[in-house]
């Protein structure tokens, strides 16, 4: 049986390897480390596919379409912005949630019958701009982005002006297709 | 390149510790029996690696945890993988944990100076079985979860302090949010950390001592562990990596359905506990109470395991030790042998098993389907699904007269105990009405005008009204019709019959229903004049008949009054609700009924709508493939 149980070499005692046949160790080290590579990336490579997910796989369940904002009889007639929710049915990973709120637009009722609407999310960094009615403007607190009621920037700091939506009213009812912006660019592009 | 490494070595010292991870000495040359060790610790470093990126996914609460794990596992891309290695990969982990075991028991690497080692590797063992059994609950599918319930009960009979350590483990009296963070937070955190300091601890210590060597490959050339011994190490891992992938690739892991209180399970630990439940099911064991054969006997045989380093001192000891082992191996594989043996012949509770999986297949249809799952928990999608609930409400409220292709609709056989010379057998209860399983159906109907005796025969065991129904006027009528309808010469005029019957009831799960065929049995209905021949009396000569006509309807008869059913809707899902309410009404059986009255007092009206939804298929559909 066990032969070494009372004459274990001391641990600082490092052996040399034996001399070998260089060519032979040779294709077992190549061998050795190609086995050992194999079974350490298949878990690696499964896993990293894995956490690949958001960008391998289209995602559904995100809000499309017009969604109701609010009744055009809210609307100040004088083109006074105003900040409503917007809500709908989203898939979050696997929970569908009903009519759920998921972000906030500002309505501007024009003169001339027209809807303005923004996306209240600030084009530099993404925070929300607030209306600020002593200077007409609405204003970012985050990085002092401005921006005028026409959704134009105000000064250096925002890349682009305001994201406007589309907005269409029927029946008194004022809808609005949702959508979020890349932030920090010039160009307007949708995140889907 | 040398230069930098030059530098890192001044700075860390990394050469030397790679050449005494590489070079030691294993004397006698490489060995594939001493790769046991090696293979462990690959299985648990692929358990590291998947485990994390299951935690990126996972979400430990009761509304999530299940919800998270059918994500990974159906939606998200590859996660069936990762899942699926992990899962065989822990079930890899407990084989070559008893093939370690078993080699450093038979080989004597437990005596000294290797005590300590030893002891380090059954602490080890035992990390490894609380990984096991803190994972299974995770999914907190019905398996796991009542699975776990039996383990952390057991933990609950420990003496003095069981009932603390239980409500500790479970975070509270009973399962709930804190169970899951509390396993998770031991399944993720302390075990994989506890696990790597012991297994740092077990290799250093082996190290010290060195491997041990069998007394046949004494006196040959040393190697160093570098390169052979690796090889030889990653080809075992390789094997077991390929082991886990066959299954992973070839099953998908198991995913029963969420969770719930309210339904029972045909729980099993996973395969390797199934020895210590099929002991604790001995008599001889459990009258001693749980505590007996769960904890102080297991506690008892893991103190003498303990104690082996001692009791091997001697040849005889050594000896003893191998045997006991080998008594033990024995042992658990005749227990695991027979618990599979007895449930493989155990009808009741394959027909559970079979149900379980309908269940589990089921959920994650309808959370396809509803391309989510509700914020409340996928155990929703099955509560309130007429798929599901039907069969469920059908056993409970039906079974005792009804039967369901023979049984009570969730695959239970109804028997009774019968007492034959002392003897006591279960022999099936005698029904005493129709089998419904296709009930409303073209087949159904079918029979009901051909033979009807035969297909409402279980109503002779229902005493004379029973026997008065099964040989009464619709009796009469079909053996006087029994010959012209069979006739192949009217095949086509029985096929429009029925489906003219058939249509009555608008069910959606028959199939489209041929317009012109209905038409034609609608006149047979109406007016009893076959291909070839006519039929003693026409189906309205009793039976009252409303169709529907466009978007007007119409009456066809008025029935010949009180105790003939009325026909409007046919087993459809109006008729067979206003049928279950109240079958002794005039529209039905009146004074001639036998059947039970399913007033709101017996049945709700949220079960009476899903068990006739059920009935009538009237549920979100399966995809067929």
């Amino acid at each position: 049986m066990a032969n070494s149980s009372s004459e274990s070499p001391p641990s600082t005692h490092v052996a040399e390897g034996p001399p070998g046949e260089p060519r032979r160790n040779f294709l077992t080290s190549l061998l050795a480390m190609i086995t050992g590579g194999i079974v350490g990336l298949v878990p690696v490579i499964a896993g990293g596919l894995f956490f690949l997910d958001p960008i391998l796989r289209k995602r559904a369940g995100g809000a499309s379409g017009l969604l109701r904002a609010a009744d055009l009889s809210e609307l100040p007639t004088d083109g006074t912005p105003i900040r409503v929710v917007l809500r709908s049915d989203i898939t979050d990973a696997w929970t569908l949630y009903r009519n759920r709120v998921i972000g906030s637009v500002y309505l501007r009722l024009m003169p001339n019958g027209q809807i303005l609407a923004f996306n209240d999310t600030c084009t530099h960094l993404g925070c929300k701009v607030d209306y600020q009615a002593a200077d007409q403007q609405f204003f970012c607190p985050c990085h002092q982005s401005a921006f005028d009621l026409e959704g134009k920037p105000k000064n250096e700091t925002p890349p682009r002006m305001l994201d406007d939506l589309v907005a269409e009213v029927k029946n008194g009812v004022v809808f609005v297709e949702y959508k979020n912006y890349r932030t920090g660019t010039p160009e307007k592009v949708a995140v889907q | 390149m040398k230069d930098l490494l030059e530098w890192l070595d001044h700075r860390t010292g990394y050469k030397l510790l790679v050449h005494e991870a590489l070079n030691e000495p294993i004397p006698g040359g490489a060995r594939w029996r001493y790769i046991t060790g090696s293979m462990l610790t690959f299985a648990f470093v692929v358990q590291v690696i998947t485990g994390f990126f299951l935690w990126t996914a996972y979400s430990p609460s009761t509304q999530t945890a299940w919800e998270s794990v059918y994500y990974i596992q159906h939606e998200m891309a590859y996660g069936w993988l990762v899942r699926g290695i992990h899962h065989f990969a822990a079930q890899a982990m407990m084989v070559l944990l008893g093939l370690h075991f078993l080699q450093v028991i038979w080989d004597g690497a437990y005596r000294a100076p290797r005590e300590v080692n030893f002891w380090l590797g059954l602490v080890l063992m035992q990390i490894v079985i609380a990984l096991s059994l803190t994972g299974y609950l995770l999914p907190w599918d019905q398996k796991g979860y009542y699975a776990t319930k039996v383990a952390t009960n057991i933990a609950g009979a420990s003496p003095v302090i069981g009932p603390q350590i239980q409500q500790i483990a479970q975070g509270g009296a009973a399962y709930g949010h804190h169970t899951l963070t509390r396993f998770f937070a031991l399944h993720a955190g302390l075990l994989p950390a506890l696990m790597v300091v012991f297994l740092a601890l077990h290799v250093y210590v082996f190290r010290r001592h060195g491997i041990t060597v069998p007394p046949h490959a004494e006196g040959k050339p040393a190697d160093t562990f570098w390169p052979k011994q690796v090889l030889f190490d990653a080809v075992g891992c390789l094997v077991v990596l390929g082991i886990v992938l066959y299954f992973a690739l070839t099953r998908p892991a198991e995913l029963t359905a969420p969770a719930d209180p309210g339904e029972d399970f045909p729980a099993r630990p996973e395969w390797y506990f199934l020895f210590l439940f099929r002991f604790l099911e001995f008599k001889e064991i459990s009258q001693f109470g749980v505590a007996f054969g769960a904890i102080y006997i297991p506690t008892l045989l893991m103190g003498i395991v303990f104690l082996m380093p001692f009791i091997g001192r001697s040849k005889m000891g050594h000896y003893f030790n191998r045997g006991f082992l080998l008594a033990i191996l024995t042992g658990i594989t005749i227990l695991t042998v027979m618990t599979l043996h007895e449930d493989t012949h155990n009808q009741s509770h394959q027909a559970k098993l079979k149900f379980a999986e309908r269940d589990a297949h089921r959920v994650v249809v309808l959370a396809k389907y509803n391309n989510g799952t509700p914020q409340n928990g996928a155990r929703e999608l099955l509560v309130n699904d007429p798929f599901s609930q039907g069969p469920r409400l059908f056993a409970r409220n039906c079974s005792s007269c009804h039967r369901f292709d023979g049984h009570d609709a969730t695959g239970q056989l109804i028997l009774k105990t019968v007492d034959k010379d002392g003897v006591k057998t279960k022999v099936p209860e005698l029904e005493t009405a129709a089998d419904l399983k296709d009930f409303g159906s073209r087949e159904w109907i079918t029979r009901v005008l051909t033979d009807y005796e035969t297909t409402f025969k279980p109503l002779e065991n229902a005493g004379e009204k029973g026997k008065a129904i099964q040989t009464g006027e619709m009796s009469n009528w079909c053996k006087e019709n029994q010959k012209v309808l069979t006739d192949p010469a009217n095949a086509d005029s029985l096929k429009a019959l029925v489906e003219f019957l058939t249509a009555q009831g608008g069910r959606k799960d028959l199939g489209e229903f041929d317009e012109k065929l209905v038409a034609q049995g609608r006149e047979i209905f109406k007016g009893g004049a076959l291909k070839s021949g006519a039929l003693s009396s026409s189906c309205t000569d009793c039976h009252a008949m409303t169709v529907a006509n466009g978007t007007e309807t119409e009456s066809l008869s008025d029935g010949a009054g009180a105790g003939y059913p009325k026909l409007t809707g046919y087993a459809g899902r109006e008729w067979l609700k206003a049928f279950l309410r109240a079958p002794g009404h005039a529209d039905f059986y009146g004074e001639k009924n036998t059947m039970m009255e399913f007033t709101e007092k017996r049945m709700s009206e949220r079960e009476i709508d899903l068990l006739v939804d059920w009935m009538t298929g009237n549920y979100i559909p399966n995809p067929s493939h």
